[in-house]
């Protein structure tokens, strides 16, 4: 028979018991309590079950143990540690201690602390061999047998207290993977499939999905050399789950769970959008809350209150038909312009005159304000302009396609940057984040800036390798879950190609 | 000694563990969705019933296809990966070749086999085979290929008479059988990349396309 060590389920609770029960009689912990201990963020539960096909399911506990570690704190605790009678003294309760001293160790822990009653020889010379000394004596601290505790210390090396974490983005058409220590940045790859869509004028899911695989290996490689660390020195995982294109989302998906299973390492799926916003650590060392954040590219167009980055992200809106950068692809089209839109209709508008036509700002009417107050709309622009040049064609009067242009974009970039202020007056939100590729556009950053300091709003607008799709911005968010001591997600997580944006982390 | 992983999710989610060329884990999903769920926890379970560590495997194999592309594209990401991560090589087999080496497996050569899978909208993908080398691996005497499942029966007999039609799925097991067998007789191929059969659905726009409704001049 062979065993195996793996992390606790809630599913696990009652195997659990009957295990603690069996093993501690008199001072057992009650349901509530074990329960709580698994569920407590600070905590690390273990269980030890026999190696087979129900490892990973509900199979009956042998063995099992806990670990409380507080981030940025050096000390951690031995909670507790049971072996079912019969398979003592045959090194598994060794191997649950080392996995807990491994665990203390790359939680950047340098002492662990634990309690044995003083009458338990067995235990206490196991602690000893693995380097514990006896410092302390807790006088009746077991009731109600009233035996005393031992307290034992030993000290070991933290692997780093600053998680090297590797984040996959692979949600549209980019393959992003970045690698980052704590809060810093130590490589952003970036493969685009972007030239493969041009002539589509769009994004195409499956050449999207296509690309991502064939650039998931070059990607990593070139990441690893950027960063200058190996594949072995990485701490955790983090990837994309959702939202995104379904297709596209599974790539990143399956590669990370594999990298996670190979290399023995945690895994953490994260939200995109929140990845978004969670990149700002990388610049600022911290995410200012609460803020709002203005999330624009050819997927999204979404605003978010953020007052806790791991744990109050809220959706105030989102664009109810086309995404700002589709608007600027299409539109690009009809001005007979290249593929993507948004840096051409730059170029296009520069000299033009963003007031020569007053194209329509969708949803800004009172009736709609009431409904739709920070929901967008672009489906109705864009057919404005296209009537608008086909109009001027078709009478056969020359045109400056430089003001159509300028006045196109005043119109998109009015309307997301009042949205976005409203949202921070309404909310009395100092703080004003930007993210997605089209916050590459020259006019909506420049609004962006003179609206902010009128209404004495910070704004931060992440350089621009950080505001498109990136993996440095999942990886960012996954080592700020790990700092906070969140749990890993659980291997069986799926991509959700329209995963809420309250959901930052999918544990299952 | 090897210690060889295998997966394939052209139609379910499929993992296994050969052992010298013996089979000694595998875990099988039917289901042809859920692979992103189901790929990490196969992977997990067919290590821990084989008794092995990620660094204890020698090598990994992938089903390239053809298959769905959704799912397809989850096992090949994974094995890549995999493969990158235990610094282990990676050899791709095509997955129909692997459901042929499982028909000769239940019955052994005979008159020309067409093994056919379901490709969607009408359409099957297939290949045919004139039974076995001496090394076991079936003989493949066309590319893989997509079509009308009528037209292609017809045109395969019409080369070879009478002829042997088989349908069926790919299990990692057999795919991890075929590349040790190609390992053996020096045929293992290192090209992993995913066999699409057909070009990505996309209409290209009309130049200069308008939008909505005419307006009268």
């Amino acid at each position: 028979m062979s065993f195996v060590i793996r992390p606790a389920h809630r599913s696990d609770l009652a195997a659990i018991m009957a295990l603690e029960t069996d093993c501690f009689k008199n001072d057992a912990w009650s349901t509530e309590m074990v329960a709580g201990e698994l569920a407590a963020a600070n905590t690390r539960y273990f269980v030890l079950v026999e190696e087979g096909p129900e490892a990973t399911e509900s199979a009956p506990v042998l063995g099992y143990a806990g670990l409380s570690h507080y981030v940025g704190r050096e000390d951690a605790d031995v909670q507790t540690i049971a072996v079912k009678a019969e398979l003592r003294g045959k090194g598994q309760g060794r191997a649950l201690m080392q996995k807990l001293l491994e665990t203390a160790a790359r939680a950047g822990a340098s002492n662990v602390f634990l309690e044995v009653r003083a009458d338990n020889k067995t235990a206490q010379q196991l602690y000893s061999s693995l380097g514990f000394k006896h410092i302390d004596t807790r006088k009746h601290y077991y009731q109600p047998d009233d035996v005393d505790a031992w307290v034992m210390q030993l000290e070991i090396t933290p692997l780093s207290s600053e998680p090297l974490v590797l984040g996959i983005e692979s949600s549209c058409d980019e393959t992003g993977i970045g690698i980052v220590r704590g809060n810093t940045l130590l490589a952003n790859v970036i493969s685009s499939s972007m030239e493969l869509h041009a002539r589509f004028g769009g994004v195409v899911p499956e050449v999207a999905a296509r690309a991502h695989l064939e650039a998931l290996q070059p990607t990593l490689h070139k990441a690893l050399r950027e960063a200058q660390v190996a594949l072995e020195d990485i701490d955790a995982i983090a990837v994309t789950n959702g939202p995104g294109l379904a297709g596209a989302l599974m790539v990143g998906v399956g590669a990370a769970k594999a990298l996670a299973v190979a290399l023995d390492r945690p895994i953490y799926a994260v939200n995109h959008l929140v990845g978004h916003v969670g990149v700002d650590v990388l610049e600022r060392g911290e995410i200012k809350t609460p803020t709002i954040a203005l999330l624009v590219s050819g997927g999204h167009t979404s605003l978010l209150l953020v007052n806790d980055l791991l744990d109050d992200v809220q959706l105030l809106g989102e664009t109810i038909d086309d995404a700002a950068g589709e608007a600027f692809d299409k539109i690009a089209r009809i001005l007979g312009l290249k593929y993507p839109g948004g840096p051409e209709i730059d170029k296009a508008a520069a000299g033009g005159n963003p007031k020569a036509i007053r194209f329509p700002r969708g949803l800004t009417l009172p009736k709609d304000m009431q409904k739709h107050r920070y929901d967008f709309s672009f489906s109705g622009l864009k057919t404005a302009v296209a009537r608008w040049v086909e109009v001027a064609q078709d009478s056969g009067q020359e045109f400056s396609i430089a003001d159509v242009a300028a006045s196109f974009r005043e119109a998109v970039a009015d309307v997301l940057v009042s949205k976005a202020i409203n949202a921070c007056l309404d909310h009395n939100v100092k703080n004003l984040l930007l993210g997605g590729g089209v916050v590459a556009n020259a006019r909506l950053r420049e609004l962006a800036i003179e609206k902010c300091a009128q209404h004495n709003i910070e704004l931060r607008i992440p350089t621009l390798g950080l505001c498109t799709d990136n993996g440095a911005m999942i990886a960012a968010l996954g080592s700020q879950l790990i700092q906070a001591g969140r749990k890993p997600s659980q291997i069986t997580f799926g991509a959700d190609s329209t995963l809420s944006v309250t959901h930052v982390q999918t544990l299952e | 000694m090897t210690n060889l992983l295998s997966i394939d999710t052209t139609n379910g989610t499929s993992v296994a563990v050969h052992h010298d060329g013996v089979l000694v884990a595998s875990v099988h999903h039917d289901s042809g969705m859920k692979h992103a769920e189901l790929i990490g926890s196969s992977i997990q379970q067919v290590l821990g019933e084989a008794n092995l560590k990620p660094k204890d495997l020698t090598a990994v194999a992938i089903g390239r296809g053809p298959g769905l592309f959704t799912g397809l594209r989850v096992g090949i990401a994974a094995a890549i990966i995999f493969a990158e991560a235990i610094e282990k090589p990676l050899y791709g087999v095509i997955s129909l070749d692997a459901i042929a080496l499982g028909v000769y497996q239940n019955e052994p050569a005979g008159l020309p086999l067409l093994v056919h899978t379901d490709a969607r909208r009408g359409e099957v993908n297939w290949r045919v085979y004139v039974g076995l080398d001496r090394y076991g691996i079936p003989k493949p005497v066309t590319e893989a290929a997509v079509g009308k499942f009528d037209a292609v029966v017809h045109q395969t007999q019409s080369i070879h008479g009478s002829i042997r039609v088989e349908t069926g799925g790919a299990t990692a097991a057999l795919v991890g059988q075929l590349a040790d067998l190609q390992l053996k007789s020096g045929t293992a191929s290192k090209d992993s990349s995913a066999l699409y059969l057909r070009a990505p659905d996309a209409a290209l726009p009309k130049p200069n396309q308008i939008f909505g409704k005419r307006v009268s001049s």
